[in-house]
């Protein structure tokens, strides 16, 4: 610790710290521009020259310059007042005085500095730029005119975000900000430098001309889309979400948003949200008032679990409460059959976990993963399923030199990130290389073996595995595998990721099961800084396995029921928030059993492909038009808030839960979420400890920032061999899509608006095809056509198809495999 | 005593000669009224459009919270405004919409014959106000 005197007021502070954070430390505002709380100092602005008595004779940057014992600091005299003021001056030189039409007008870090300054006159004189506004994408805005060269933008997108779309060029009075070749903004759309921007240069399009900061109200919420529970602060104006504002005061996520969280808002205001409850009526779905479409559910419901049973399918984005009143529901109505979001995927995980930890969700926190030293990541797709942890890990890397080793069968953002290891694998091999791992550490006696149950049983069953045998299957360097086993062991801090969704449902458990087996040996859980994690795909996958929405006793599963469905076994389905027919694998299953099943009821946002087939659709509310708390992929429960009111009578999922349950005689209420939440604790001890009105504006973390085991076993999980032809299609998440619902978003489906198959450059010369060329994908006895995307990413013989999109019917040929045997041609 | 009552009376009695009323004969006659009386408002047009930018500072600044903007993108990538309406019935006439504008758009002009019979003749639309 060093101290020091700033204005005559004493302040201690950790040596790394600089001027401005100590004077910040003790309420000194010191007017800055080019500095942001989670980029590197840069000084790029010199508005936050201080005079420091030990160093006479000039004025020094306060942001940059780091603290020193016994420093005595002034951070206001005329002197420096008129010297700021000049500043003020040289950037007003080519500034544009267009502040009543830029959208940053009232909020502008310039803006307010000019006031403070009172600059109303100028000595200098120049010219002002007439350069082009960048406007190629739909989504960022790019005016060079406004800008102040603070290279917040730059820094963002680099350091933290890792893609360096903008750089610097020319020099001196030219200097301006621009993308590669000065050729326009094409990027990953997080929207970073939007958020960074102190002045009116980068904005986002959507909001162009919508509403002056000033008049928005600010609804402070968690995003909707993936496990990773970003804050998402909702800017409000006349009931309707206009934009997400940028807060990185609250919240696990600094104030970093991917384009999903920052642009896929637009879902909620879409015209065609379901407004009215509709029920089928001589084989057309007609509106009809809540009461009579409650009344025919009810009775549908009923008849059907006397007769042979309902089973009920929830997706993974309702609340706790809401999921607490749907397993309240099921008791009504008498049915075992409950499960979520296709039941195999993230539930095959947790299932995974819990039979070698003992527990069921991730064992640390995602800002301990900072201070990682080793990150292992299972699939490099976790950048896509889970942008914002993906920025996390590049902090990682670029602060405290961490060592990030990614197990993939295609290359992407992560293995792109400073100093990866990429041990990229035949697809569908994942599970070998975690097993040659373990057995590296084991035969090497690295492993931490202390109080491990069937550690024989273990040994014996990874003989098979030894690193030479499976470089030789899965194609990957054994000397690697084995460096990267010896790193994950050796390190003080390490961390295993491994994501998981709808498109990863193969293994899931085996796969968890043998993370958590390689976690224990390297002496990841329990360890403070260390964690295993594994994130569900959506923003409540947790709350789902915590609450236990999944089939009691001998109740059935979501693929299961589905199944008994197509085969007549099951009399009805409650479909909520989920749409299988478009997302789940085997289509042709799903649709049977829509088609089959006697009677169903569907609770969603739109009239999807599976509603269309219901006989009763109760319009639901979406995540900003509800209260409640949702628990993101490292256990942190957190406040959901109501933005805006539900369009015409669409009502919160909890509300549809609860009024079919008085139907059905069920005469249980509660007089709001915290009494709901309340009666959760009674059910789920972990959740017992909090109060739903103390949760703050960082949420509280069930089981602690590191979730200790409760038991340490090994269990023994054996790779499935893939199928094997000469393409291979993997499906997986799309970096602009989280599930279905994206694909109503209009900010998603500006850079990403149709299903697509990529294919390395390698197999398109072979085949002889271009980006954008018709290609048809045949596999499992179906095919479907795709429109094709060449890039870098793939090695030979495979493709990949995200599964966002249901009407291209991808789940046709995809079910529930690693790897789909498939053949292409054009 | 006399002297200063015949004065004062003189005054008095100038008054009434013609020529020297103050009283107007409204409506055959009218007065000019003076420079800075804050009549009804008035749109400034430019060459092919009006100058408002709809900033939002009038809406913003009006205490009476009687003008309603809305934004907009013209062809040219412009900001204009798609809306602007002034409810005359809630304006109290202070002139802090005219002294907010950054662009000199909006004015106030002598006009103050403002009795109708409809409610709804009191809202000043654009187009009227652009007059």
């Amino acid at each position: 610790m060093v101290n020091l005197t700033i204005d005559g007021k004493q302040v201690t502070v950790s040596k790394t710290a600089t001027i401005y954070d100590a004077a910040k430390e003790v309420g000194i505002n010191i007017p800055v521009l080019c500095y942001a709380k989670k980029l590197l100092p840069y000084g790029a602005c010199r508005f936050c020259l201080v005079q420091v008595e030990q160093m006479k004779g000039r004025l020094i940057p306060a942001c940059t310059t780091p603290v020193s014992e016994g420093m005595v600091v002034t951070t206001t005299s005329e002197e420096i007042q008129k010297v700021r003021k000049t500043v003020m001056e040289f950037l007003l030189v080519n500034h544009v005085l267009d502040c009543p039409v830029c959208d940053k007008g009232g909020e502008c870090d310039l803006q307010d500095l000019a006031y403070e300054f009172g600059s109303i006159s100028n000595r200098f004189e120049g010219v002002k730029f007439d350069l082009p506004t960048d406007e190629i994408n739909p989504l960022i805005e790019r005016n060079m005119n406004r800008c102040v060269l603070c290279g917040r933008c730059v820094r963002v997108c680099d350091e933290v975000v890792g893609y360096g779309s903008y750089s610097f060029i020319n020099r001196g009075f030219e200097t301006k900000i621009a993308t590669a070749y000065d050729r326009g903004l094409n990027c990953e759309f997080c929207g970073q430098c939007v958020s960074l921007c102190p002045v009116g240069a980068i904005l986002p399009r959507p909001f162009k001309f919508k509403a002056r900061p000033w008049q928005i109200k600010e609804v402070d919420s968690v995003c909707g889309y993936c496990g990773n529970g970003c804050t998402v602060t909702l800017g409000v104006l006349d009931n309707k979400i206009e934009t997400i504002r940028f807060n990185d005061e609250i919240g696990v996520n600094d104030g970093n948003l991917c384009i999903r969280g920052r642009f896929g808002y637009a879902y909620v205001n879409h015209q065609k949200r379901l407004t009215k409850p509709l029920v089928r009526k001589e084989g057309q779905l007609v509106e009809v008032e809540w009461d009579e479409a409650l009344q025919v559910a009810a009775e549908g419901l009923s008849n059907a679990q006397n007769g042979q049973g309902v089973g009920i399918l929830s997706g993974a984005r309702l609340t706790n409460e809401e999921f607490f009143l749907l397993k309240n529901l099921a008791k009504t109505i008498g049915t075992d059959h409950l499960d979520h979001s296709g039941g195999e995927c993230y539930k095959g995980v947790s299932e995974g976990l819990n039979e070698t930890l003992g527990v069921k969700a991730s064992t640390g926190t995602f800002p301990q993963l900072e201070s990682c030293d080793v990150i292992l990541a299972i699939r490099s797709d976790f950048w896509e399923t889970h942008p914002v942890v993906g920025m996390v890990v590049n902090q990682a890397i670029r602060r405290n030199d961490a060592q990030l080793v990614v197990v993939a069968d295609k290359r992407g953002k992560l293995t792109k990130l400073p100093r990866a290891r990429t041990l990229l694998t035949k697809a569908g091999y994942e599970l070998s290389i975690l097993n040659a791992m373990s057995k590296v550490l084991l035969d090497e006696g690295l492993a931490q073996v202390d109080g491990l149950q069937n550690l024989d049983a273990f040994k014996a069953a990874l003989s098979e595995y030894t690193p030479e045998n499976v470089a030789q299957q899965t194609g990957v360097d054994a000397d690697l595998l084995k460096d990267s086993a010896r790193k994950l062991a050796g390190a003080k801090k390490s961390a295993i990721l491994l994501a998981y969704g709808l498109p990863y449902t193969a293994q899931s458990k085996e796969l968890a099961a043998a993370a958590a087996n390689l976690a224990l040996l390297a002496g990841i859980p329990g360890r403070a800084g260390s964690g295993l994690y594994l994130c569900g795909e959506k923003a409540n996958s947790q709350g789902a396995i915590d609450l236990g929405v999944l089939p009691a006793g001998n109740g059935l599963g979501a693929q299961q029921m589905l199944t008994a469905a197509g085969e007549g076994k099951l009399d009805a389905l409650y479909v909520i928030a989920e749409d299988p027919i478009s997302s789940y694998p085997d289509r042709q299953m799903v649709e049977q059993a829509m088609d089959k099943v006697g009677f169903s009821v569907v609770q969603d946002l739109f009239l999807s492909a599976t509603a269309e087939k219901a006989d009763v659709v109760f319009p639901a509310a979406s995540f900003a038009e509800k209260e409640g708390t949702f628990t993101n992929a490292e256990r942190r429960i957190q406040r959901v808030r109501q933005g805006i009111k539900s369009p015409g009578e669409a009502k919160t999922d909890g509300a549809i839960i609860s009024a079919l349950a008085n139907k059905l005689g069920n005469t249980l209420s509660f007089t709001g979420e915290a009494a709901i939440f309340a009666e959760i604790g009674k059910d789920v001890p972990a959740y017992a400890e909090f109060n739903y009105h103390e949760i703050g504006s960082q949420g509280v973390v069930w089981g602690g920032e590191t979730l200790a085991p409760t038991r340490r076993n090994l269990v023994s999980v054996s790779a499935e061999q893939p199928a094997s032809a000469d393409y291979h299609l993997v499906t997986g998440s799309a970096l602009y899509h989280s599930g279905t619902v994206s694909v109503h978003a209009s900010g998603p489906l500006a850079v990403m608006p149709e299903a697509y198959v990529e294919l390395g450059r390698e197999d398109a010369a072979a085949l002889g095809v271009n980006d954008g060329d018709l290609l048809k994908v045949a596999g499992n006895g179906v095919e479907i056509q795709l429109k094709a995307k060449v890039d870098n990413r793939l090695p030979k013989g495979l493709l990949f198809a995200p599964y966002h999109f249901g009407n291209a019917g991808l789940n046709k040929l995809y079910r529930g495999e690693a790897v789909v045997a498939v053949s292409v041609s054009k | 005593m006399f002297k200063a009552i015949a004065k004062g009376l003189s005054i008095t009695f100038k008054h009434m000669l013609p020529g020297h009323s103050t009283t107007v004969q409204y409506p055959t006659v009218r007065l000019k009224m003076s420079d800075r009386y804050r009549g009804l408002h008035r749109l400034v047009p430019a060459q092919d459009r009006e100058k408002c930018v709809a900033c939002y500072l009038c809406p913003t600044v009006c205490p009476a919270k009687c003008i309603t903007v809305e934004s907009a993108e013209n062809e040219k990538g412009e900001k204009y405004p798609k809306v602007y309406k002034i409810d005359m019935l809630r304006c109290i006439f202070c002139g802090y919409c005219v002294e907010a504008c950054p662009v000199e758009a909006l004015e106030m002009t002598d006009a103050y014959e403002l009795a109708n019979y409809r409610r709804e003749d009191f809202e000043f639309t654009k187009e009227r106000l652009l007059k």
